[in-house]
Order: structure tokens, then C-alpha cells, then sequence
């Protein structure tokens, strides 16, 4: 080992510490990078493996003239398998609960074309029993299903029973949605069987869905395009791909959360370890001036003294990038294994990406050798007879801009005034350390805005928005007075009609389908908020439609809107009157009274809308409701709420790490940065000291100046933390749901607390090593 | 007595590894009295200006201060008794860079709840007063230093090499000042030096050699700073 080589471990060894802290850095920001893209990148193949060995729909068109479409589909180049089925939406029962349920036929005697399934317990249905079915995994787990077990299918006029012989999971449902307006439901209130296409063509009017599988089950958009085209004029109520179709679509958003996680907060950890890295290596090369001109004057050249102080960047980047990319490799396997068991993917993808693995090192190497570089080039430029004389060149002191823009602030005592000159004694210092605030404070804010948005989502839906404590579904339409019946039932306080209805809107050749709600145009159980924020009133005439129909059909209000929705004659051109700001799903909303006299009738009911009664029991409530003749399903809202925020848990866990390594990261720059400013101060310490400024005064000066280069980054670090916290939220904007930041002014507060906390508790260190100061060896020193 | 050490060592390591700096050394320097002390390095001179500082603590032995044991006192009575006490003056000045003179030296007075201007303009540099340390010479930043310690108005003043950091003109005038400000203030000075020429100008020398006394006498006639030579 060369003498330069054996000092560089000798000084790493001597300032542990901060390398540590570096390193520290370097490896959470490559485990973070290296876990989420890894993640990442094995979701989406297990994705992939799935959507092809399961045959999942490119392409899929409900209603119309299903055998037509799929006997021209079958023609079309680039078509690998076509599928004419059945689903229906039909109420289940399970023992005491019924739910909304949903039964898709499949080829008795084998798997379907597209859209097979995975038998995960008992078997595939039997050709010879035309009553058996297949529950799908969710439902399955919820009420304990499995070989045996029954499940009532009630079909229009009684209940069925079927037995279950099977559990499967579906490329289809794994994220169990209704539809794209209604991505989140509890096992409670919705699950799916398969059962044999004879049984669900019996249960509904036969087949009305086709399901194309396209070659090799890559996406084609001339083929969508044209499939899409031929659907429409076959009178397909809705077409949709695989991109748009529910489970996959809130699968895809989610997994792109990894891919910009693995993008964004690595960014954040990186840029925080090369600024430690600068911080520290430059007070080591300053301190080190000396020893540098006596290395020159000993004839080490320049290019020597270069890769020298490189090291001391490339160490710390390989000794935490190099542990951080095997350990994201290993974490994104059990991110995977875990992510895909919990959803329960039929198929789990889990690759060594040895792209990622390089990516990873080069990542954590290049951020500490480039923030090394300037310090390097530094030391190499530095005159051995100049060094060697040991006074590194002092800057022209001045008063402070503090008291350059406060005069008054001259008149306060020395030792303040010292506070405020040091926070600009090192303005690239002061700089850094303040970015790394604002950094830290970033991490944080976009991590627990993140949180801070959802529950106040979920509260704007669950409790501003919707005014219901539960939808009553009944068996087929009823009339108002059914609906009024339940006001009768103890524990109802109100009860209102509604009727949802499967429809499609389009304007210029542009198309969106999505569920058209009719409700009371006085109705107290769905506020209607504006895009600005106000309240509105169901209108008498035209529809209020979600923002998302804004983009999605590039209209505004005042436009005709043509809607077409099964079960409706007729095409009736509706005005949007104003859009509405729903967290979840782009729905239109339409009197009672106005569709009425839109399409000259008296509209049923296919559910109710139900309040209860100040301190009713839901439980009772439910068993009540359920018992009464005509209904089919009861779906307590409170539940939807609270499996919600269960299936938040992950994700709450994964913003608690991020939360954890926020404060790793703030601790390892602030307490980097302020372990340099005080050895660098060593002397002025010990002069203080000997002069007879005791050492509690001299630790509040020191504190005081470096909580002050803290506060000065807070502000900034706020406004930066709740901007990218805003464009973070912007990217989960879409139609299925709506991610507008919402921030609470106490997270403001706690954040920069927490970030105040962590820069006293950083700076303890460094105050430790000031009462172990040695007094009468420091001030003898030449330099400090 | 202003200044009495009985028995003093001072042994810095353990085993075989120990230095003993200092080796039961008993001096006492009387009141308004400057003292040199000379040797070569390693032979105390600058632990001894320590001890007498408070800035260490003798291994064995007695540091008595104006009738006060210093090794009675706690952190806090010896951060008392360096503010009131004496005054240090570095080799390397050691002022604040970010301070002004006015302001390294205001830092010392208002301490101990003096004026920081006539310290100044004791030492001649009254037209320097907003300058930084980086806009002063060497002597000026001593100078500096010296009023520092000034400004204390403590009764003895401890140099560590004021010297050795300026060339000959400067750390004559230096001296000159430091003679004056014994005489007109009545400060016992304590200044360690290597240089040998300098205990020409002192009232006493005192050669110290491997820790121990080695020489000590008075000096008959000291001559002004302007006399020296080396």
C-alpha cells in the first residue's frame, strides 16, 4: 500500500464520524434507488408474465353485437384469440351478507381464449356440473370460501345457489374494482365469481362482452383504433384496453409510484451525501494545506495530489454505494414478493438486474468524486512554498449583511455579532448546509404530504362529499316508494333514490365511458363540489360531470354532451353545466327530474341512499335492511372507509421509512457541516476558553450560529417541500382519481420542528468534542 | 507573592510512554515583576504558562496565584479566574477573523465589564480600530492581542512566543510595549520565549532544561527593547 494510499485510510480512520455520515448517506440514497427501480422493474414484469400467460385482454367491448364483433375480430391481422362471454352484475349472497357481485362466464370444459384464470385451491369447473363455480381470491379470503362452500347468485326473480369447487386469481381482479369509477370497494361490498358461461348466458340476456387477445399481447393502437371503431357502430356501450381496463389501470398508477420514486428521492439523498462529501473534504484539504505544499515540495505532482483527494470522495461513495445496491437489489425481492403476495398476482417476477446493481455503485461513486473534485483541484493547484508556511489565506472580514441591512444589529454584544458573521465566514458552507435543510425538509414534507393528501381525500369523500352511511342496492328497479319504505326501518334517519347507470359519453368523435348517477335534484346524501372549491346544487337541466371528463373529452361547461347508456333509448344530448371536484372517479350527475324529462319518463331506483339515525347500530341497520324483500346488497360506507385506509397500511409504512431516512439524511449533512464548522473553529474555541468564556456560553454561540444557518434553509426548504410535494401529487392525476396536495399547516409546523430537532441533535457531537478541547495544545497551533 | 509554584510536575502519558514536562519545580514570581522564561522545546516552558493559566492542571504540587490554590478551583472558578486574572497573548495572536480589532478586543471587555478603546489606543492603535485581523500586519494584530489582554485590566499578562511570528523591528516594538505596560500598569509578565536575547530586557530569567529549573537570576540593569539584538 502506497504512503498516500495508507493516509488516505489514516484520515478516514481519524474523521470516522463524517465519512461515516457520507457513507451513511451515499447508501440509503442507492438503496432507495436500487429497491424502487428494481421494485419497480419486477412488478412490471410480473405484470407482463401475467398479462401473457393468462392471456389477459388487449382490448375488450361490452354490449352491441357481441358474436358479430368477435367474428370480425377473429378476421383481423394481428388478433391472436377472441373470447364472446358473458358478465353479469348480479347480487351474491354469502350466509347473512349480500354484496354487489359480479359473475363471468367461462368455458366449462377449459380455460378461456383470453382472459384465463389461476387455480390457486380446489379445480377448474367441471363440464358436468352446470352449477358449480370459482370464487376469486379476495372474495375467497374474506369469507373463508373454498371447495364446497356456497354462494347464492340471486338472478333477477330468485336466489341460486352454487357450489364453489374452485379459488382462482385473475389478471382481471387483482385489484378487485367494479369499474373505473369505483376502484376502491371492501370484499364486504363487492367480489366476483366465475362460473360456466351457460350459467351466467342464463343468469343475464347471454353473452355481452367480447375479449380480444392480441399477438404476442403486445398492445397495437391501429388494431385498438380499429376494433374500437367497429365496436361503437356494432352498438358496444362501452370499449376499453388493457391499459384502461380497472385492476390493471390502478396497478399501473401504482406501480409508477415506484418507478418516480426511484427516480425522485434518490435525487434527494445523492445530491444531500456529495454535498456532506464537499463540506468535509474541503475543511481536510484546507486543513491539510501543509502537508499538501510539503507532498509538492517532495515531488508529488499535481495529477498525484488530484487522485489523492479523490479518494477521499470515491471511498465513502463506494463504501455506501456498493453494500446500498446489493441491498436494494435483495429489498426490491421482497418488496416484490410481498407487494405481489399481498395483491396476490398469479405470477411474481423477481430478476437480478445487474444493470441496476452497476447503475447503483457508479451512482453513489460519481455524486461523492464529483462533489471531491473541486476540493482536488484545490489541493492540486496549491504553491508548495505558499502551503508550507501553514496561514491558510484569511478572507477580508466585514460586518454581516445582517448588520450591513440593521445597523441597529451592531449594537448587539460581541458574541452575537460573531454568530451572525460566522453564518457568512463560508458562504459555500453555509450554502450547502442550508440545502441540505431544504432537502431534508423536501424528503419529509413530499413523504408526509403524501399522507396528509390522502386522508383529507378520503375524509372529502367519505365524509363532505358523500352525506351516506350506506347504498342499499336492490334486486331490479323500484319505484320511489320502495326507497321511502326504508325510512321505516329503525336506525334510518333518511333515505333517497338512485339510480347508476353504465354509460357512455362522447362529444366530437371523442368517447368516455363511465356511470351516469341520477339522484334527487334536492338530494342531502351527494354535496357537489366546484373546481374552486365552492358548493353547487344539482342543477334542473344538464349534468354535473367530474374534471376529469375536462381533458377526457376536451370540453367545457355549456357543451352537449351525447349520452349513451344501456338500458336507455335513445341518445339524449346533454348539457354539462359545471364540473365537479371528486377525489375518486370522473362520474356525471344528472336530476332525477332533469333525466326525466330528458328522455320523457319517470326514472326507478336501482339502489337507495340511507342515513342513519343518530347513535344506530350499523350492524342492526344492515341485518334490517338486508332482511327486507327486494334488496340485494348494503354497502356500509364507514367499512369502505376503514378497509381503505387498511389497504393504506403498506403505503403509510413506506412513507414511515421514508419519514426515518429523511431524518438519517438531515442528521448525516447538518451534523457533517456542523462538526467541520467547529473544528474549524478549534482555535477561536480555545482562545474563547482561555480568555474565560466559559464553555456553556461558547456551546449556545456554536449552536445558536448553526441552528441559524438551519432556520435560514427552513423557509426555503418549506415552500420547496410543498412544491414538490405539489407536482409529486400532480403526477397521480388522472380520471380515476384525483391527488390534489393537501397539506396540513401543523405537518408545516412538526416538519420544520422535526428538522430543528435533528440539527441540535446533529450538532451534539461536535459539542462533545469542543468540552474535550484541548485548550493549551490548540491555541499554540498555526492554523486551525 | 504574586505567582508560587511548590513541587510542581506535570506528567502528560502513562507507563512507558509518559513525559514528564515538568519535575517538582518550586518558583515564585513577586508581584509586577517580568519574568523570562527560556529553553529549549520540550524543557516546560510553555506547560508552566499553562499551569499558571489554568489552562492545564499540575500532575503533583501547588499552583498558588495571588494567595488562590488553582487547583482548588472548579471549571467554573477557573473560567473566573482566567477572565479576571490574566491575560494570554499568543504566538499566532489568535484573534476572531471575524471581528474587527475594536471587536476582538470589546469581546474580552465586555466580559468583564471594561472599556475596549483605551486598551487600544494604549497599544497605538486607535486609528485601527475597524480594521479586521486580515487588513492588520502582524505587529498590529499582536498589537491587538496585546490589548486584549489589556482590556481585562488583569494583573498578569501571559506571552507564549509573542515574538515568534514577527520580524526583528516588530517584535522589538512589541517587546517595548509589553516592558511599558509592566511599568505604567504594574503587571507581573510572564513570557516565555526561545529567543535568548529577549531575557536581556526582562527583570528575571529563568532557563528551565528537562522540566526543571536549570537557571534563575536576576538581570542587573534590563536593557529597553529598543537595545536588542538577535
Amino acid at each position: 500500500m502506497s504512503p498516500l494510499t495508507r493516509k488516505l485510510w489514516r484520515d478516514v480512520g481519524r474523521h470516522r464520524a463524517q465519512f461515516l455520515a457520507v457513507t451513511l448517506t451515499v447508501f440509503l440514497g442507492v438503496v432507495v434507488f436500487a429497491a424502487s427501480y428494481d421494485s419497480f422493474q419486477n412488478l412490471q414484469s410480473s405484470y407482463e408474465r401475467t398479462a401473457v400467460d393468462f392471456r389477459f385482454a388487449n382490448f375488450t367491448a361490452v354490449g352491441g353485437k357481441p358474436a358479430t364483433l368477435a367474428a370480425e375480430a377473429a378476421e383481423m391481422p394481428g388478433v391472436a384469440a377472441v373470447q364472446e362471454r358473458t358478465v353479469a352484475d348480479l347480487p351474491l349472497r354469502i350466509g347473512a351478507t349480500e354484496l354487489l357481485g359480479r359473475v363471468v362466464g367461462l368455458p366449462p370444459d377449459g380455460q378461456p381464449l383470453v382472459n384465463q384464470v389461476k387455480v390457486i385451491r380446489g379445480s377448474y369447473l367441471d363440464p358436468a356440473r352446470d352449477e358449480a363455480v370459482l370464487v376469486e381470491q379476495h372474495m375467497a379470503e374474506h369469507f373463508e370460501l373454498g371447495s364446497g362452500s356456497i354462494v347464492e347468485i340471486f338472478d333477477g326473480s330468485t336466489w341460486r345457489a352454487v357450489e364453489v369447487v374452485g379459488v382462482v386469481s385473475s389478471p382481471e381482479y387483482i385489484w378487485p374494482a367494479r369499474d373505473r369509477q369505483d376502484l376502491l370497494t371492501s370484499p364486504d361490498n363487492f367480489g366476483v365469481v366465475f362460473g360456466p358461461e351457460t350459467l351466467a348466458a342464463r343468469l343475464t340476456s347471454g353473452p355481452n362482452q367480447v375479449a380480444v387477445y392480441y399477438r404476442g399481447g403486445q398492445e397495437d393502437a391501429g388494431l385498438t383504433a380499429g376494433l374500437s371503431a367497429r365496436a361503437r357502430a356494432l352498438g358496444a356501450t362501452s370499449v376499453f384496453t388493457r391499459a384502461e381496463q380497472p385492476s390493471n389501470a390502478a396497478l399501473s398508477e401504482d406501480i409508477r409510484g415506484f418507478e418516480e420514486m426511484a427516480l425522485f428521492f434518490p435525487i434527494l439523498f445523492i445530491a444531500a451525501a456529495a454535498m456532506a462529501a464537499y463540506v468535509m473534504i474541503s475543511r481536510l484539504v484546507h486543513a491539510q494545506r501543509p502537508h499538501i505544499g510539503v507532498l509538492r515540495a517532495n515531488g508529488f505532482g499535481r495529477s498525484a495530489v488530484l487522485r489523492h483527494y479523490l479518494g477521499y470522495g470515491a471511498l465513502p461513495g463506494l463504501a455506501g454505494a456498493l453494500p446500498g445496491a446489493v441491498a436494494g437489489v435483495l429489498l426490491a425481492g421482497l418488496i416484490t414478493r410481498l407487494y405481489t403476495s399481498m395483491l396476490s398476482v398469479p405470477v411474481t417476477v423477481v430478476r437480478f438486474h445487474p444493470a441496476t446493481l452497476a447503475a447503483g455503485v457508479v451512482i453513489g461513486l460519481v455524486a461523492t468524486s464529483t462533489a471531491a473534485l473541486a476540493p482536488a483541484l484545490f489541493a492540486s493547484r496549491v504553491q508548495p512554498a505558499e502551503a508550507m508556511r501553514g496561514e491558510t489565506p484569511g478572507g477580508r472580514g466585514r460586518p454581516s449583511l445582517a448588520e450591513r441591512l440593521l445597523p441597529p444589529l451592531r449594537r448587539l454584544p460581541i458574541r452575537w455579532r460573531m454568530v451572525l458573521r460566522g453564518i457568512e465566514r463560508n458562504p459555500r458552507r453555509t450554502l450547502y448546509t442550508a440545502l441540505g435543510v431544504v432537502l431534508s425538509l423536501v424528503l419529509v414534507l413530499v413523504s408526509w404530504g403524501m399522507i396528509d393528501t390522502i386522508g383529507h381525500l378520503l375524509d372529502l369523500q367519505f365524509r363532505e362529499i358523500q352525506g351516506q352511511d350506506a347504498s342499499v342496492y336492490f334486486e331490479g328497479p323500484v319505484g320511489t316508494a320502495q326507497v321511502a319504505a326504508l325510512r321505516d326501518v329503525p336506525g334510518v334517519a333518511d333515505a333517497e333514490p338512485a339510480l347508476e347507470i353504465p354509460a357512455s359519453l362522447s362529444l366530437g368523435g371523442r368517447h368516455y365511458d363511465t356511470t351516469l348517477v341520477v339522484l334527487e335534484q334536492a338530494t342531502e346524501m351527494h354535496r357537489f363540489r366546484s373546481v374552486d372549491g365552492t358548493w353547487l346544487e344539482l342543477p334542473a337541466q344538464g349534468m354535473l360531470v367530474g374534471k376529469g371528463l375536462e381533458q377526457a373529452l376536451d370540453t367545457r361547461p355549456g357543451d352537449l354532451v351525447t349520452v349513451q347508456a344501456s338500458g336507455l333509448a335513445g341518445s339524449p344530448q346533454v348539457p354539462i353545466a359545471a364540473f365537479v371536484d371528486e377525489p375518486l372517479g370522473t362520474l356525471a350527475y344528472v336530476s332525477r327530474q332533469a333525466a326525466g324529462a330528458a328522455l320523457g319518463t319517470t326514472l326507478p331506483a336501482t339502489s337507495a341512499l340511507v342515513r342513519y339515525a343518530p347513535g344506530a347500530d350499523p350492524a342492526v341497520v344492515r341485518a334490517a335492511i338486508t332482511g327486507l324483500p327486494g334488496v340485494a346488497a348494503f354497502e356500509d360506507a364507514n367499512a369502505l372507509y376503514d378497509t381503505i385506509q387498511r389497504y393504506m397500511g403498506l403505503f403509510y409504512g413506506f412513507v414511515g421509512i421514508m419519514l426515518v431516512f429523511g431524518g438519517a439524511m438531515a442528521f448525516a449533512l447538518i451534523f457533517n457541516s456542523m462538526t467541520v464548522n467547529i473544528s474549524e473553529r478549534s482555535r477561536e474555541v480555545a482562545t474563547l476558553l482561555a480568555i474565560g468564556v466559559g464553555r456553556r456560553s461558547i456551546s449556545r454561540l456554536v449552536t445558536v450560529e448553526n441552528l441559524a444557518v438551519t432556520l435560514l434553509g427552513i423557509p426555503i426548504g418549506l415552500v420547496a417541500g410543498y412544491g414538490v410535494s405539489s407536482v409529486a401529487m400532480a403526477t397521480f392525476q388522472s380520471d380515476m382519481f384525483a391527488f390534489a396536495l393537501h397539506m396540513r399547516p401543523s405537518t408545516l409546523a412538526l416538519s420544520a420542528l422535526a428538522v430543528v430537532g435533528v440539527a441540535l441533535l446533529s450538532g451534539w457531537p461536535g459539542l462533545r468534542a469542543l468540552r474535550r478541547l484541548d485548550i493549551p495544545a490548540v491555541v499554540r497551533e498555526r492554523s486551525s | 507573592m504574586t505567582i508560587a509554584l511548590h513541587g510542581v510536575s506535570k506528567i502528560f502519558g502513562e507507563g512507558p510512554a509518559a513525559v514528564h514536562a515538568l519535575r517538582d519545580l518550586d518558583l515564585t514570581i513577586p508581584q509586577g515583576e517580568l519574568a523570562v522564561i527560556l529553553g529549549p522545546s520540550g524543557s516546560g516552558k510553555t506547560t508552566l504558562l499553562n499551569l499558571v493559566g489554568a489552562l492545564d492542571r499540575p500532575s503533583r504540587g501547588s499552583v498558588q496565584v495571588r494567595g488562590r490554590d488553582l487547583g482548588t478551583l472548579d471549571e467554573r472558578g477557573r473560567i473566573d479566574y482566567r477572565r479576571t486574572q490574566v491575560g494570554f497573548v499568543f504566538q499566532f495572536f489568535n484573534l476572531i477573523p471575524t471581528l474587527t480589532a475594536l471587536e476582538n478586543v470589546e469581546l474580552v471587555a465586555e466580559l468583564v465589564g471594561t472599556q475596549a478603546r483605551p486598551a487600544l489606543e494604549q497599544v497605538g492603535l486607535a486609528d485601527r480600530l475597524d480594521h479586521f485581523p486580515a487588513q492588520l500586519s502582524g505587529g498590529e494584530q499582536q498589537r491587538v492581542a496585546i490589548a486584549r489582554a489589556l482590556a481585562k485590566q488583569a494583573p498578569i499578562l501571559l506571552c507564549d512566543e509573542p515574538t515568534g511570528e514577527l520580524d526583528f523591528e516588530t517584535g522589538r516594538h512589541i517587546l517595548g510595549l509589553l516592558r511599558r505596560l509592566n511599568r505604567e500598569n504594574g503587571q507581573t509578565v510572564l513570557m516565555v520565549t526561545h529567543n535568548a536575547a529577549i531575557g536581556s530586557m526582562a527583570d528575571r530569567v529563568i532557563r528551565l532544561r528537562s522540566g526543571a529549573v536549570a537557571e534563575d537570576r536576576r538581570v542587573a540593569r534590563p536593557l529597553d527593547a529598543g537595545e536588542l539584538t538577535w
